[in-house]
């Protein structure tokens, strides 16, 4: 980081106090032990109710049951049960129905998948219990360690696009925000960076002139600009959570995952619109958008290229590429995703962006619609 | 002086709290579940009546099998009932039989209500002793 940037630290100690929290964790405890003793009932009552089912079954089976037949709550007569198939059923509010024994076994079900949904929806409150109880947990002993939360103001840089805020609905956001921005500015010199080495390789492909038809490359190149990105964005989001989960900060793996995040979610578009530009040099017109639609049409611009077309750039491109991802982004190349899509696009309705307008002006030829989002767009978004 | 009085009064506070009122309590659920029972039987009683004033030799009524799910059910002879007599037994007992164990399962019955409601009154009076105790140790002017 290169700017100063202001910042407070502050004990989570004195957000959280251990005890408070382990007061709010116990409080937690028995509200979940109430509904641990509610839900026995209720499987107490589903119990009885499949009992039930079975009796109301297998009487019908007779004529007649000699039967005690209680006469008040102390005595009983002998006597027997008549009328096998007929059933009083209770329906609530003294309405009763006189049915028979499969009519009656179906009420019986339809009641007991009431009691079934009542148990799932109180297991999933407990569930939610539990998750809060975990929570105040893991909060009381982390303040008791004495985690000091960090906030730090975040400094906006003019010529960077900011991207998405992940927002994570936990109580750490705090902490986080003041991670994204430091994330952020160490992105845009990373960023910059990356943009002078793209215009030198860009230079070297001028000079290089046309080179042959690689299909494969490029469909490598796709498999491998994809899976890296999808992979940097995976890895981003492990590593923003890590990052939440763990204490201290590291400036280092920060700019590394800004890189990595820098690759992969936040300047898709920019990639691919340098790849783009580099391709485009030989083309007749790569109009870039300068939104995410850019990358699936990029996709496509290289999966369908065919033979014409400079694919000395393309080679060059992964080189490139690869350079940079291999020094920046790591993690992201260790394992390789397969890009299973297949993308058919064409090249003509491509938008430059306007920063590498600057950088390749032969090649624009003005701009165009934007074509309907890639399907492979759509399921990285 | 003042702290020795203090901790005697917290004392006996504690004790009517801890053991007298729960005491208290305990000895009056008792009691309810005899007076129950004793309602019990004395409808059992005044049923039997009934039935033998109109001379009912059948009786068709509704067995309830479980979570208000009933059935009709025949008694053809109604003279042979079996009275719960405690314990898990039931005994065969004519009309006449009948009635004449349950006026005396019901004098049993008055008899421990009377017992409970001793027992009641003892917790009370204990708990008011106490309390005066403690009016004593902070000179209170004692109420009557």
């Amino acid at each position: 980081m290169q700017e100063p940037v202001k910042g407070t630290v502050t004990p989570l100690a004195s957000l959280f106090p251990p005890e408070e929290a382990q007061k709010a964790s116990k409080r937690v405890q028995d509200a979940l032990a109430d509904r641990q003793s509610e839900l026995d009932l209720l499987q107490g009552f589903i119990a009885d109710n499949t009992a039930l089912v079975n009796l109301v079954q297998r009487l019908p089976d007779e004529l007649h049951h000699d039967i005690m037949v209680p006469f008040g709550k102390a005595a009983f007569f002998p006597g027997r049960l008549v009328h096998t198939n007929e059933f009083l059923v209770l329906l609530g509010e003294g309405y009763y129905a006189e049915r028979t024994s499969k009519q009656t076994v179906e009420i019986l079900n339809r009641r007991g998948n009431a009691l079934e949904s009542q148990v799932d929806s109180l297991k999933a409150m407990m569930k939610d219990l539990k998750a809060e109880v975990s929570f105040f947990d893991a909060t009381a002993a982390e303040a008791v360690e004495g985690l000091v939360e960090i906030r730090e103001d975040y400094v906006e840089e003019s010529s960077s696009e900011r991207v998405i805020e992940r927002g994570p609905p936990k109580p750490d956001s705090p902490r986080f925000s003041g991670e994204d921005s430091m994330k952020v500015a160490a992105e845009d010199e990373e960023y910059a960076r990356m943009m002078l080495r793209f215009d030198e390789l860009e230079k070297e492909e001028l000079a290089a002139g046309s080179g042959d038809e690689h299909d494969e490359d490029e469909h490598n190149e796709a498999d491998v600009d994809h899976s890296l990105s999808q992979l940097s964005g995976d890895h981003v989001l492990g590593s923003l959570e890590e990052r939440q989960v763990r204490k201290p900060l590291h400036h280092s793996k920060d700019e590394y995952a800004t890189t990595e995040e820098l690759l992969s979610k936040k300047h898709f578009e920019e990639d691919f619109a340098n790849q783009l530009k580099l391709e485009g040099l030989k083309e007749q017109s790569v109009p870039k958008d300068s939104d995410d639609v850019s990358h699936g049409k990029s996709f496509a611009n290289r999966a369908t290229q065919s033979s014409s077309h400079g694919k000395d750039n393309i080679q060059a491109l992964p080189t490139s590429k690869a350079e940079t991802s291999v020094q920046s982004s790591k993690p992201a190349t260790d394992s390789l995703k397969a890009f299973t899509g297949s993308i058919v696009e064409h090249t003509r309705n491509i938008q430059m962006n306007p920063r590498e307008q600057a950088a390749s002006s032969s090649q624009s030829s003005g701009s165009q619609p934007t074509k309907p989002v890639s399907r492979f767009k759509m399921q990285r978004r | 002086m003042d702290g020795l009085i203090q901790q005697k009064v917290q004392r006996f506070e504690e004790f009517v709290d801890r053991r007298l009122k729960p005491d208290l309590v305990h000895a009056i659920a008792e009691r309810d579940k005899v007076f129950e029972q004793q309602e019990v039987f004395s409808n059992l009683r005044r049923n039997i009546e009934n039935l033998e004033k109109n001379s009912v030799t059948s009786l068709q009524t509704m067995v309830n099998l479980g979570s208000e799910v009933y059935m009709q059910a025949e008694v053809p002879d109604t003279q042979r009932i079996f009275v719960d007599i405690g314990l898990g037994f039931h005994v065969e007992f004519t009309w006449s039989e009948a009635l004449k164990y349950i006026s005396i399962k019901e004098e049993s019955l008055a008899n421990q209500i009377q017992e409970y409601t001793r027992l009641i009154a003892s917790i009370k009076a204990q708990i008011k002793i106490v309390c005066e105790g403690i009016r004593e140790l902070l000179q209170l002017p004692a109420e009557r």
